[in-house]
């Protein structure tokens, strides 16, 4: 086992905001070193809400450490002579700029040829929309996600969570790692450019597919799944997602051995495709039938089964998951200035030989010294 | 050159999540050979659309793992690639005897990625999943819905784009890994830990303050700012996104709004005054979008410096939008039939070695008879019996 990680010893300097933050996020968790720059005021997302204790302060922005956990910080000014100077010596000893303001890369660029310089700009650096801008809510709308989250008759809805920033740190991420594979051989860094909107259009499903093969546009159809296997239902106590793949002569078998379910007995409904066009039909009857169970009664049946039923829960139920406990997926991490230990997300993945590393957000400036 | 020609990767990978993982590894330049079976299941057409955009750039091999002369073939193409990955759950590749403690002994660098849905340790590591039913576990489903509304969640598997694109990533690390150090290694992918660790501050904030998340609509997650949301336009549901954060963006707004009498009122003035009454503020917007036509709109913002964007639809995104066009996200691709299939490109650029679309997708077993011959040296009369015998196809 690798204590270190597998990016150990590679120097990321992170010069991004909100858009591109999770892209050192990953790699920092990866073993990289990464360096967050910051200017004197801090960077903007210290700004963002929600604070611990309430009040803002550059040290209790919660949005901060989810972002900046596990990087470094130095603080300079770029708008500086010395300030840039100094952010081009540090350039010097590093392998990958990652930012959100793509000029600046360009300079960091000219300094030192074996970096790897990613960008991430809302609509990417080449193209019409080159200099237009984007919220994750925009991104989201015009890379093709936000049309078919929703209602029928309602609005079209965002995602929890910035998703189209998060897409683009993914990329950001795999771009870079990429790009260093690459050097090994060219021995020449070379530039990543991520657009948000391609980013979101990249983590769809049906939607460019369907265009593409059958001219299909498709829209949004509450909590129906694009394939009609699934949709949300009530339980006694709750919601609970219905799936109709899986074992279905036991859920038929369940639901009459409960004194129900005889309008779903009819062997037509084994095969998969008459399921799926019969979608509204079924999950009516499964509603009528959950309403007698609760959300934990009904999952843990379905999954006896082998049918993959599910909660529908708050994500704060995540950190109560004895499964994720198990696992130990949440590592609390000590605040020793605030006195608070925080059970931070862990690994998206785990690789066996080298894990993840999980550390607190850096203070302002706290690592001028070392640089 | 693509950085990873000369990567082997066996792809025994279905439905979304773990293709999603090896279509960025061919893009990315590996040998990415797709194991299936006879009657896999696919979205139509398999060279392009959605079949096509998932399985772009790789090879097809048909063999029949109930037999045991094609799990020798699977094990001896497994000792020649670097990369072998699953997406089964988590009992299915040891029952097969092609898990990491089984592969190593054929490879002992072989990189094994398993994307599994719960991952291989823990209570729930045999339960069942889909995209949705993970979606549901981790918060999106309840949480994406209007203020006081039922849930509604995202239409499709986000997580098994998400978890996809997570695990080439992990792919990537332990390829530089094992450059770094001569090992291989097991990775554990658990598809619910991946979008879980995508949810975001939520989970920091609600494991402090023990609240409880409620719906916010289509408020913002980031900087506060309003109005901040989906806007109807003129047409048959036709909407734009619109996002105002500061007081120079409001401004910005209003001057291209045209400056009606609502955008002079005082209480909007500040960014604290806008968040405060930002229902009825939406109700403003909505009713200045509500005739306009919403891609007219966007570039009236755009063009006064406010980020807006119409809410693409599969012809917006796929046949309107001049970016993606000009980026080239969408390709075109010539198939051995003398058709050329439109697919889902690479979603970023790499400047000195481009990832690229290499293939349009395989037919079924388009590649057993070349992948059998060049790589393990059978012979045609071996394969002509294999055939008739039905371990491969």
């Amino acid at each position: 086992m690798d204590a270190s990680g597998p990016f150990a010893g590679v120097r990321v300097l992170d010069l991004c905001d909100e858009k591109g933050a999770l892209a050192g996020k990953l790699l920092a968790g990866l073993g990289a070193d990464v360096v967050l720059v910051e200017p004197p005021a801090g960077s903007a997302m210290r700004s963002i809400p929600p604070f611990w204790k309430g009040a803002p302060h550059a040290e209790r922005s919660i949005f901060f450490w989810f972002y900046a956990a596990g990087k470094r910080s130095i603080m300079l000014d770029r708008g500086t002579a010395a300030g840039a100077a100094r952010l081009r010596r540090v350039a010097l000893d590093a392998d990958v700029v990652v930012t959100t303001d793509a000029p600046a890369g360009d300079d960091l660029r000219a300094v030192n040829p074996r970096l790897v310089v990613a960008s991430i700009t809302p609509f990417g650096r080449s193209g019409p929309y080159r200099d237009w801008k984007a919220s994750d809510t925009v991104a989201q709308a015009m890379g093709g996600m936000l049309y078919v989250n929703g209602h029928a008759d309602g609005s079209p809805l965002r995602s929890l969570g910035l998703q189209a920033y998060h897409q683009a740190g993914i990329l950001a991420a795999v771009g870079i790692a990429s790009a260093l594979i690459a050097r090994d051989v060219t021995g020449r860094g070379q530039d990543v450019d991520v657009s948000l909107q391609a980013a979101v259009a990249g983590a769809l499903e049906h939607v460019p597919g369907f265009w593409h093969q059958a001219r299909l546009v498709h829209r949004r159809q509450g909590t129906l799944h694009w394939t009609r296997y699934f949709r949300v239902g009530r339980c006694r106590d709750g919601w609970v997602m219905h799936c109709t793949l899986g074992d279905w002569t036991s859920l038929i078998e369940w639901m009459k051995a409960d004194g129900m379910g005889a309008d779903l007995d009819d062997s037509a409904l084994e095969d998969i495709k008459t399921r799926q066009a019969a979608a509204e039909r079924i999950f009516d009857a499964l509603d009528a039938w959950a309403a007698r169970y609760t959300v934990a009664e009904l999952t843990e049946g379905a999954q006896l089964r082998r049918i993959p039923y599910a909660a529908v829960r708050p994500p704060e139920a995540l950190l109560r998951d004895p499964h994720l406990a198990a696992r130990g997926f949440f590592v609390p991490i000590e605040h020793p200035d605030l006195g608070l230990t925080v059970p931070y997300p862990g690994a998206p993945f785990r690789l066996t030989d080298a894990p993840w590393r999980v550390a607190r957000p850096p203070r302002l400036g706290e690592h001028d010294g070392e640089l | 050159m693509r950085p990873l020609d000369g990567t082997r990767v066996l792809d025994f990978t279905w439905v979304v999540a773990g293709p999603v993982t090896t279509r960025i590894l061919a893009d990315l330049g590996a040998d990415v050979i797709k194991v299936e079976r006879r009657g896999s299941i696919d979205f139509g057409d398999r060279r392009g659309g959605l079949s096509g955009t998932l399985m772009r750039g790789k090879r097809s091999i048909v063999l029949n793992l109930d037999d045991p002369r094609a799990l020798d073939i699977a094990r001896r193409l497994a000792a020649i690639s670097d990369v072998v990955v699953d997406n089964f759950s988590a009992r299915v590749m040891t029952n097969l005897g092609l898990d990491y403690e089984a592969l190593r002994k054929v490879k002992p660098d072989v990189i094994c990625v398993r994307m599994s849905g719960f991952g291989l340790t823990g209570p729930d590591r045999d339960h069942v999943s889909y995209g949705p039913t993970l979606q549901a576990l981790s918060g999106y489903t309840l949480l994406m819905a209007e203020p006081d509304g039922p849930p509604a969640g995202f239409g499709y598997s986000y997580s098994d784009l998400a978890g996809g694109n997570l695990g080439s990533l992990a792919v990537l690390a332990a390829l530089w890994h094992r450059r770094r150090t001569g090992r291989g290694q097991l990775v554990d992918l658990s598809q619910l830990e991946a979008v879980a660790s995508l949810v975001g501050p939520t989970l920091l904030a609600r494991a402090l303050d023990g609240a409880t998340s409620i719906p916010t609509g289509n408020a913002s997650q980031e900087a506060p700012g309003a109005p901040h949301g989906v806007y109807r336009c003129a047409g048959d549901d036709r909407w734009i996104a619109i996002t105002i954060f500061t007081d120079e963006d409001w401004e910005r707004f209003a001057t291209a709004a045209g400056r009606p009498a609502w955008t002079h009122d005082a209480r909007f003035a500040t960014v604290a005054g806008r968040i405060r009454h930002a229902a009825e503020l939406d109700r403003l917007v909505a009713d200045w979008t509500r005739p306009r036509d919403a891609a007219e709109t966007m570039r009236i913002l755009q063009d006064a410096g406010v980020a807006a964007g119409v809410v693409a639809d599969a012809e917006d995104l796929c046949a309107r939008d001049p970016q993606l066009a000009a980026r080239g996200h969408f390709v075109d691709v010539p198939t051995s039939e003398g058709r050329t299939v439109r697919i889902d490109g690479p979603p970023y650029v790499l400047s000195d070695t481009p990832a690229a679309v290499g293939a349009p997708g395989p037919l079924l077993g388009e590649h057993t008879d070349e992948v059998l011959s060049s790589l393990l040296g059978v012979s045609a009369e071996e394969i002509r019996m294999l055939r008739a015998d039905g371990v491969v196809a």
